[in-house]
C-alpha cells in the first residue's frame, strides 16, 4: 500500500496536473473567438496552489513512492522556484496571446505540465524517474516554443529544439544505462554506495555522457549552439519560461546527479564547460543586434557562471548554484517579459534598434529593463551581484584562482553588451517609428514581481543563502 | 542624531532620489529646488560632524561606529558596518561639499531629462559618501561598484559629442579593476577564516590577519588591490579613460569625477593597500615594489604636466592636470612617513576644491560660448572681471602658490619624498613649475590681451548662483593656505597608525614628532637641510 | 552464452550510427529515426545489463523509454509537419530562417 503521506509529497505536480488538465479540456468547450484569459486565470490559479502546497511539504520530509522521489529542503526549494516561474510567466502571457491571436488555451496546460517535469527533476532521486521528468518538461517545451504557428520562424525554432532536445536526451539516457551497468541501480543512494566502493571506468562514462545530456538542457557550451536560434523563434514569454525552468530543474538534476551519487571524475568536465560556456556566451553575446539573441546568448555565459560553482563543489558552491538559480530566474524573466511587451504584434521589434530611445518612450519600461540588465551583469543592490559573489566566493574557497580570474574578466567583459542595451534605450535616437504599448495589468504584475525579487536577492539575501545553504547540506549529507 | 549621524549622512541624498521620483517629470523647476534642498540638507546635516569628530579626534580607531560586523548577510559574513577615522571624515565632508555645489552648478546647464539627471546624482551621492563609510569590504564593495552605474549613465546621457564612447570606456575600466580587487578581498576573506576559523568582511578585522599573509601570495593581492585602485586615481599609465571622460562629462560630472571619484583610488591605497600589504611595501625588503610605484607615480606628474601644456581644449587641459597632481598624491602616499601621507591627504582634498573650481570655471565659460577651444577666447577679463578674479585665485591654488591651499599640500609631498630620497623630489619639482606655466599660458590666452572674437564681447558676468558655487571653495583655499594646523591635526593619528603598520622600525623622523604647524613654520625645516 | 560485452558493443555501435545519422542526413524524418535508433540502442544495454545484473528492472525501463519515445515520436511528427505546411521541404538546409 502506498501510504498517504506519500501523496503529500507529491503534491504539487499533482495540483497542477489536475489543472494543467482541467485547461485541456475546458479548452475544447470554448467557442472560436473566446477569450483565453480565463484558461490562464485557471493555470495561474494552479500555480499559486502548487506554490502553497510545495511550502506545506516541509513538514512532509522524506521518500515516497519507493523511493522514488525525496522530498527535503533542496527539492521545496526548486518546487517554490519554478512554481513562481510558471506563474509569473501565465502572467505575462496574458495580453501577448492576445496580441499574437494566438487562440489555444492549451498553452497555458502545457506550462502546467511541463512544471510538473520539472518538479519531478527536483525530488526524483531515481534515475529512470529522472529521465522520464527530463521528458515531460522538455516534450512541453517543444510544442510552447512553436506556438505562433503563423510565424515560420516559431515552427522552426520548435523543431530545432525538439531534434536536439531528444539528441541530448538520448545521451543521456545512455548516461543512465551505463550507470545501471556499472551500479546494479539507478537509485541515487545506491549508486552513491556502490560508487564509494570503487567507480569502474563504465561509470565515468555514464557521468560524462549524462552531463552531455544535461548540458543540453542548461545550455552550457559546448553544447549550446542550439539557444540563440531557439530563443529568437520561439515566442518571448515562452522563452521566458524554458530559459529559466528547465534550467534551474536541470541545475538541480545535475546536482543531484554528481554531488548525491558522489560520482568521480567530472571536475575537468565542468570546468571546461564553465569556461567555454562564459567565453563562447560573451563573445557571441558581443556582436548580436536582436535582443532575443543577445539574451539567449547571455543565458549561454550565465549558465558559466553557474557551472563555476559547480567546480567549486562542496556545500557552499552548491547553494551558490541554488541562489544563483533563484537570481538568475528573478532577472531573466523579467528582461524576456519586457521583450515581449515590446515585441508587439507578430514580434516584429526585437532588435536594438527598436529599443532606440525607449528611455523617453516608456521610461517606466526602460528602468526596469535597465535594473534587470544591470543584474545580469553583477551590479550591487541587485540579486545577479550577490549570486555572482557568492559563485565566485565559493571558487576562491575551493583555491579555483584560475577559473575565478576567468570568470571576472568575463563577467567584466560581459558589462559591455549589457550596457548596450541600456545606451541604446538611453543614448541613442530612434531610426524608425517603434510603438510601445500600454502596458497591461497583469504584465504590470508579473514585471513587479521580477523586479521585487531581484532587489530582494540584491538587498537582503539572507534568508535565501539560509535556505540555500540547508538545501545543500542535504544533499551532500 | 549622534549615534546614527553616519547613516543620516548616507541616506540623505537617497532620500532626495526618491522623493524627486514622486515629482512628475514636467515640473523641471520643482524637481531642480528639490534636488537643490537635499543636496543642501546633505550638507548641512553633516556639518555637525566636524565638531563632534573634533572633540574625538586624538582618539585612535574608528569613531561614530554604526552596526556592526556580520549583522547584514550573516551567512557569509557581511555586515551593515559604518565607521570614519580623519582620512574618511576630511574626505566625506569634500563629498557632501562637492556634491552640494555641483547640483548647484548644474542649475541651467542641464535642461533635459531633468529628473533623470537629479535622481541619478544623488543616488552617486549616497555611493560615494558610502565607500568612504564602509568598515565591511563587503558593503565597500558594494557601494564602489553602484556607484559606477550613475556616473556611467550622468556620462552617457548628459556628456558631449562622444560621451558613448567615453562612458564605457569608463565603465570598463574601472569594472575591470574591481572585479580584479573583488578576488583579492576573497582571498583575505578566507585568509582571515583559515587563521581565525570566522567567515566576515569587517575590515578592522581582517586588519589583523592580513599582514601576516607570506609575501609571495601577497605580492599578488596587493597587485591586484593595486591595479582596481591606480585605474581609480589614475596613475599612469592607466589613466587613458580620464581624459576622455572628463571631456565628455557634463561639468558637474566633472566636478564630481575629479573631486571625489579619483579620491578613492589613493584612499584605497591609504585604507587598503597600505595597511594590509605592509611586507609588501617594506622599503628595505622589497625596494622594487615601492620604487616602481613611485616612478609611475614621477612620470603621472611630469607627463600630466608636459601633455596639459599643449591641450588646446580648456577642459582636456585640467583634465590633464588632474594626472599630474594625483601623480604629487600617490607620490606622497607611496613615500611611506607621516609627511608624505598626510600632504598626499590635503593634497586630495586641495585637488578637490581647485580642480572641481577649475572645471566649474571651464564649464561657465562652456554655457555662454558652447566651445572650450583656448583658441576661441581672449581678453575675457575685459568682459567678465569677476570671473576673471576668481579664476585667477583658483589657478594659483592649483598651482601652488604660497598662502594658498595647493601650496602646503605639494610642499608636505615633497618634503616627505625629500626624506626618503633626494632624487624622488628633485624629480617631482618640474611638475609644480610645469602647472605653473599651463596654468598661467591658459590664463594669458583666455583672459589677457584684447577681445578679438566678437562673439566674445557680450559675455554676462557670474550670475549670484554662480559665485555662490564659489565662495566656500575660495574661503577653504585661503584657510587651508593660511592655517591648515586643525587639517593635520584631524588627519595626524590615522596617518600616524599607518606608518607604524607599514614600517614599525621607523625612527620617528623630526617630521612626526612635531606635527606641521603651519606653512610658515614648515618652511624653516626644509631650509635647514 | 555470449557474454555481456558483445550486447554493450553492437549497443555503442548502433548508438553511434545513430549520431551519425542526426548529424550527417539531410532529411528531417531520417534525423527524427536516427534518434529513435540512439534511444534503441541505449534499449539494448538496458535488458543487457538487466541479465547481467539479475535485476528485472533494468526490464521494465525499457516499457518507460519505449513509451517516452513515442510520445516524442508524436509530438515530433507533429511539428515535423507544421514546418512542411509553413516551409513545404524536409532538407534542414532550407528550413533556414534561423542560422544554425
Amino acid at each position: 500500500m502506498i501510504p498517504s503521506t506519500d501523496y503529500i509529497r507529491l503534491l504539487p505536480e499533482l495540483i497542477l496536473i489536475v489543472f494543467g488538465l482541467l485547461v485541456m479540456l475546458i479548452e475544447p468547450l470554448l467557442g472560436e473567438h473566446n477569450n483565453r484569459k480565463g484558461l490562464g486565470a485557471i493555470a495561474l490559479m494552479g500555480a499559486v496552489l502548487s506554490i502553497l502546497a510545495s511550502f506545506y511539504q516541509t513538514g512532509y520530509e522524506g521518500a515516497a513512492f519507493f523511493d522514488m522521489i525525496h522530498v527535503d529542503t533542496f527539492s521545496i526549494f526548486f518546487h517554490v522556484l519554478i512554481g513562481l516561474i510558471a506563474a509569473v510567466v501565465i502572467l505575462a502571457s496574458f495580453e501577448y496571446l492576445n496580441l499574437q491571436q494566438i487562440r489555444y488555451g492549451e498553452y497555458y496546460g502545457l506550462i502546467l505540465l511541463s512544471s510538473v517535469g520539472m518538479m519531478l527533476m527536483s525530488s526524483a532521486v531515481e534515475l529512470v524517474l529522472i529521465f522520464i521528468a527530463l521528458e515531460i518538461s522538455s516534450i512541453g517545451t517543444y510544442i510552447l516554443a512553436g506556438f505562433r504557428r503563423n510565424a515560420p520562424i516559431s515552427i522552426e525554432s520548435s523543431m530545432k529544439y525538439f531534434l536536439l532536445g531528444s539528441f541530448a536526451t538520448a545521451f543521456f539516457l545512455y548516461g543512465v544505462a551505463l550507470m545501471f551497468g556499472a551500479t546494479g541501480s539507478t537509485s541515487v543512494y545506491t549508486i552513491a554506495t556502490t560508487l564509494a566502493q570503487g567507480a569502474t571506468p563504465l561509470a565515468y562514462v555514464g557521468i560524462a555522457l549524462m552531463f552531455v545530456g544535461l548540458g543540453f538542457k542548461v545550455a552550457s557550451a559546448p553544447f549550446h549552439i542550439w539557444t540563440p536560434d531557439v530563443y529568437e523563434g520561439a515566442p518571448a514569454p515562452v522563452v521566458a519560461f524554458m530559459s529559466t525552468g528547465p534550467k534551474a530543474a536541470a541545475f538541480a538534476v545535475l546536482l543531484r546527479v554528481l554531488f548525491a551519487t558522489e560520482a568521480p571524475g567530472w571536475f575537468w568536465l565542468i570546468w571546461a564547460s564553465a569556461v567555454l560556456s562564459m567565453t563562447l556566451g560573451n563573445i557571441g553575446a558581443l556582436v548580436q543586434n536582436n535582443v532575443k539573441r543577445l539574451l539567449a546568448y547571455s543565458s549561454i555565459a550565465q549558465a558559466g557562471y553557474i557551472l563555476v560553482a559547480f567546480a567549486a563543489a562542496k556545500d557552499i558552491g552548491i547553494s551558490a548554484v541554488i541562489f544563483y538559480a533563484a537570481a538568475y530566474a528573478a532577472m531573466n524573466v523579467g528582461a524576456f517579459a519586457v521583450a515581449s511587451h515590446l515585441a508587439n504584434v507578430g514580434e516584429k521589434y526585437v532588435t536594438l534598434d527598436d529599443y532606440a530611445g525607449l528611455g523617453r518612450r516608456a521610461p517606466g519600461l526602460a528602468a526596469v529593463l535597465t535594473i534587470f540588465m544591470l543584474s545580469l551583469i553583477g551590479i550591487p543592490v541587485t540579486g545577479g551581484f550577490l549570486a555572482k559573489f557568492y559563485v565566485f566566493q565559493a571558487a576562491m574557497q575551493s583555491h579555483l584562482t584560475g577559473l575565478v580570474i576567468i570568470g571576472v574578466i568575463n563577467s567584466a567583459v560581459a558589462a559591455y553588451y549589457y550596457l548596450r542595451v541600456i545606451v541604446y534605450m538611453y543614448m541613442r535616437e530612434p531610426q524608425r517609428d517603434v510603438p510601445v504599448l500600454k502596458m497591461p495589468f497583469a504584465l504590470g504584475v508579473s514585471l513587479a514581481a521580477c523586479l521585487a525579487a531581484t532587489i530582494y536577492l540584491g538587498v537582503l539575501p539572507g534568508r535565501i543563502l539560509d535556505y540555500a545553504m540547508a538545501s545543500a547540506r542535504v544533499l551532500v549529507r | 542624531m549622534y549615534n546614527h549621524i553616519l547613516s543620516i549622512v548616507l541616506f540623505t541624498p537617497l532620500l532626495g532620489a526618491l522623493v524627486l521620483l514622486l515629482i512628475p517629470k514636467e515640473q523641471k523647476n520643482a524637481i531642480r529646488w528639490v534636488a537643490n534642498l537635499f543636496s543642501l540638507a546633505g550638507l548641512l546635516i553633516s556639518l555637525p560632524l566636524i565638531p563632534w569628530f573634533w572633540a574625538l579626534r586624538t582618539q585612535s580607531g574608528f569613531k561614530f561606529i554604526e552596526g556592526a560586523p556580520n549583522t547584514w548577510i550573516p551567512s557569509i559574513g557581511a555586515g551593515y558596518y559604518l565607521g570614519i577615522d580623519g582620512i574618511s571624515f576630511l574626505l566625506i565632508m569634500l563629498t557632501t561639499l562637492l556634491g552640494w555645489i555641483s547640483i548647484l552648478s548644474s542649475w541651467n546647464a542641464i535642461q533635459d531629462r531633468v529628473k533623470e539627471y537629479y535622481v541619478w546624482f544623488l543616488v552617486l551621492q549616497t555611493g560615494m559618501l558610502g565607500v568612504f563609510m564602509a568598515l565591511d569590504f563587503f558593503l565597500f564593495f558594494v557601494f564602489w561598484e553602484a556607484m559606477l552605474v550613475p556616473m556611467y549613465l550622468l556620462i552617457g546621457i548628459w556628456g558631449g559629442p562622444r560621451k558613448l564612447y567615453a562612458a564605457i570606456k569608463f565603465f570598463l575600466y574601472t569594472l575591470l579593476g574591481s572585479v580584479l580587487m573583488l578576488l583579492a578581498i576573497l582571498f583575505l576573506y578566507f585568509h582571515h577564516h583559515t587563521v581565525t576559523g570566522a567567515y566576515t568582511f569587517s575590515i578592522p578585522e581582517l586588519y589583523q590577519t592580513a599582514p601576516q599573509i607570506p609575501y609571495h601570495y601577497a605580492i599578488w593581492l596587493f597587485l591586484a588591490f593595486f591595479i582596481g585602485f591606480a585605474i581609480k586615481v589614475p596613475m599612469f599609465p592607466f589613466h587613458t579613460w580620464l581624459p576622455d571622460a572628463h571631456v565628455e562629462a557634463p561639468t558637474a560630472g566633472s566636478v564630481i569625477l575629479a573631486g571625489v571619484l579619483l579620491k578613492m583610488g589613493t584612499y584605497g591605497f591609504m585604507r587598503f593597500s597600505l595597511p594590509f600589504f605592509p611586507q609588501v611595501l617594506d622599503p628595505i625588503a622589497h625596494p622594487a615594489v615601492r620604487g616602481t610605484i613611485i616612478t609611475l607615480s614621477i612620470i603621472g606628474i611630469i607627463y600630466g604636466a608636459l601633455v596639459s601644456l599643449v591641450q588646446k581644449d580648456m577642459k582636456k587641459l585640467v583634465a590633464y592636470s588632474s594626472v599630474s597632481h594625483l601623480g604629487f598624491c600617490t607620490l606622497g602616499i607611496f613615500a611611506l612617513n607621516q609627511a608624505g601621507l598626510s600632504g598626499s591627504l590635503l593634497q586630495q582634498i586641495n585637488h578637490g576644491i581647485s580642480t572641481g573650481a577649475l572645471f566649474l570655471i571651464v564649464g561657465i565659460l562652456y554655457e555662454r560660448r558652447h566651445t572650450r577651444e583656448i583658441a576661441e577666447y581672449g581678453g575675457i577679463s575685459n568682459v567678465m572681471p569677476v570671473y576673471a578674479t576668481i579664476t585667477m585665485i583658483m589657478f594659483l591654488s592649483s598651482m601652488g602658490l604660497p598662502l594658498l591651499n595647493g601650496f602646503i599640500g605639494e610642499f608636505t609631498i615633497l618634503q616627505g619624498a625629500f626624506i626618503e630620497s633626494k632624487a624622488w623630489a628633485a624629480w617631482a619639482i618640474p611638475g609644480v613649475v610645469l602647472a605653473a606655466s599651463y596654468l598661467l599660458w591658459l590664463y594669458q590666452r583666455v583672459f589677457f590681451g584684447p577681445v578679438n572674437n566678437p562673439k566674445n564681447e557680450k559675455l554676462q558676468d557670474l550670475t549670484p548662483r554662480e559665485v555662490l558655487c564659489f565662495v566656500p571653495l575660495i574661503l577653504l583655499a585661503f584657510w587651508i593656505g593660511l592655517y591648515p594646523k586643525p587639517i593635520f591635526q584631524i588627519m595626524d593619528q590615522p596617518v600616524q597608525q599607518i606608518v607604524q603598520t607599514v614600517r614599525p622600525d621607523l625612527n620617528k623622523p623630526v617630521l612626526a614628532q612635531t606635527p606641521i604647524p603651519s606653512a610658515a613654520q614648515a618652511l624653516p625645516v626644509e631650509a635647514g637641510k | 552464452m555470449v557474454p555481456i560485452s558483445y550486447y554493450l558493443v553492437l549497443s555503442a555501435i548502433l548508438f553511434a550510427c545513430g549520431v551519425l545519422g542526426f548529424l550527417i542526413k539531410r532529411n528531417v524524418i531520417t534525423i527524427f529515426m536516427s534518434i529513435e535508433l540512439m534511444l534503441n540502442a541505449v534499449n539494448l544495454s538496458f535488458v543487457a545489463f538487466a541479465s547481467y545484473w539479475q535485476a528485472l528492472s533494468g526490464q521494465v525501463f525499457v516499457f518507460f523509454v519505449m513509451v517516452v519515445a513515442a510520445a516524442e515520436a508524436a509530438v515530433g511528427l507533429a511539428i515535423i509537419i507544421a514546418v512542411f505546411r509553413t516551409r513545404q521541404t524536409l532538407n534542414p538546409d532550407r528550413v533556414n530562417l534561423l542560422k544554425l
